[in-house]
């Protein structure tokens, strides 16, 4: 049995930075965390508004310019739905996220592994998601989940709003790509092998 | 613990996690405008025609908001889109716009919307310079200050009695006007502040969440 570990020394950080850029530097692998991140960015923000996403995609009333304009108003910084912080922690993570991606990619392609080995990134992404997803609604989030069990809900114990989700999402992803890249440690990318 | 452990664990409450955000989030209650010719009334509509109104009610178009005065979202909203969405489309007559209370997020909420609707018994105008007065000023708000500042913010910018304003949100005297907006909200499915129903006609368009920009509202109201 393995025990967890975690990014705590110095190298342990230029190791994920090292990997991280090798791997986004090769054209194809940074296509994939460009679309990777604006995946993951949609995701979070449409998961807000999902009865609004509906309406504009489905509710045939409306003409495409409004569906558009209504889909895009949604993203950080596109309007004002987000303020700085928000939207630029969103953002953040939408490109961990993106990183994330392109590494596991990199790592079940490249290195031939199976899917369960790298599980770890797969793991990440998806809380990661989860994470990043309610970043910008703690009360939505904190009210869904306490109003299960009857609970009344006062958001008091949350001092940054529900922007701590947020940076749970962002711990989890920085762990992710760590793993991921112990885990290609000795590999070659780029022409360079990665090792420490 | 090894590392799978770890990870199961974790996505287990990332997964619990979304089943609120989004059990809570799509939960948004009956979509029935009640324009369909034998619908129930939408709850958002409920008793809308005692709640404050900028606009006329009667317009085509119409927003009913749930708010909560301590919340830093609903801020924003009506710090950055509600005097466009006022100067562009309320004042112009194309929307009205229909506020309930809804206070979930801060404690200091609740004798907020206490004395808000306490103030809107007395004086619509003065409910609305008070419920400003509350963004405005927000982070200076605590449970414990909140009815003493209101009754110095209504004594100074209003000819009400703010001793009586403020000792009926002690009593709670319009408590009945606070629980049939959460009632409602709670039967239209809102579960954060602020949430909106879109309305033509009296038949729901869609609902929305958080700080919106106003090109939402003139969007989906194709304003």
């Amino acid at each position: 049995m393995s025990r967890v570990r975690l990014p705590t020394r110095g190298r342990d950080w230029r190791l994920m930075a090292r990997t991280a850029r090798l791997v986004v530097t090769i054209p194809l692998y940074a296509v994939v965390t460009l679309v990777g991140a604006f995946f993951g960015l949609t995701l979070f923000v449409f998961s807000l508004n999902p009865d609004l996403v509906g309406f504009a995609l489905f509710s045939g009333s409306l003409p495409l310019a409004n569906q558009l304009a209504l889909l895009s108003g949604l993203y950080p910084f596109v309007s004002e739905s987000f303020d700085l912080l928000t939207g630029s922690v969103l953002v953040l993570i939408a490109l961990l996220f993106g990183v994330d991606i392109a590494m596991v990619t990199y790592h079940l392609r490249e290195h031939d592994l199976s899917v369960r080995q790298g599980s770890s990134g797969v793991a990440g992404l998806i809380l990661g998601t989860l994470g990043a997803g309610c970043a910008a609604c703690g009360s939505v989030l904190i009210v869904g989940i306490l109003s299960l069990f009857g609970i009344s809900v006062s958001l008091t114990f949350l001092p940054l709003d529900g922007l701590e989700f947020a940076l749970l999402a962002f711990v989890t992803l920085l762990l992710s790509i760590y793993w991921i890249a112990e885990g290609m440690r000795g590999g070659e990318i780029n022409g360079c092998p990665v090792d420490f | 613990m090894n590392r799978r452990r770890f990870l199961t664990g974790t996505a287990i409450t990332g997964l619990t996690a979304l089943a609120g955000c989004l059990g809570s989030a799509g939960d948004t209650g009956p979509t029935d405008g009640g324009g369909d010719g034998g619908g129930e009334m939408h709850p958002a509509l409920g008793n809308v025609d005692v709640q404050p109104v900028l606009g006329s009610a009667d317009q085509e178009a119409l927003i009913v908001a749930y708010e909560d005065p301590s919340c830093s979202t609903c801020r924003r909203f009506e710090q950055n889109t509600l005097p466009e969405l006022k100067a562009k489309h309320i004042d112009t007559g194309n929307v009205a716009f229909a506020f309930r209370v809804y206070p979930i997020i801060y404690p200091w909420g609740k004798p907020a919307v206490q004395a808000l609707e306490a103030t809107y018994a007395r004086d619509e105008d003065a409910f609305w310079s008070l419920k400003d007065h509350y963004y405005a000023d927000q982070p200076s708000f605590s449970e414990a200050n909140v009815l003493e500042k209101t009754e110095q913010f209504l004594a100074a910018e209003t000819d009400l009695d703010a001793a009586a304003v403020a000792q009926d949100a002690r009593d709670k005297a319009y408590d009945d006007a606070v629980q049939l907006d959460l009632d409602s909200g709670k039967a239209a499915g809102a579960s954060a502040t602020p949430t909106f129903y879109l309305f033509l006609d009296g038949e729901l368009q869609t609902s929305v969440q958080g700080a919106q920009d106003v090109r939402v509202f003139e969007n989906a109201l194709q304003l």
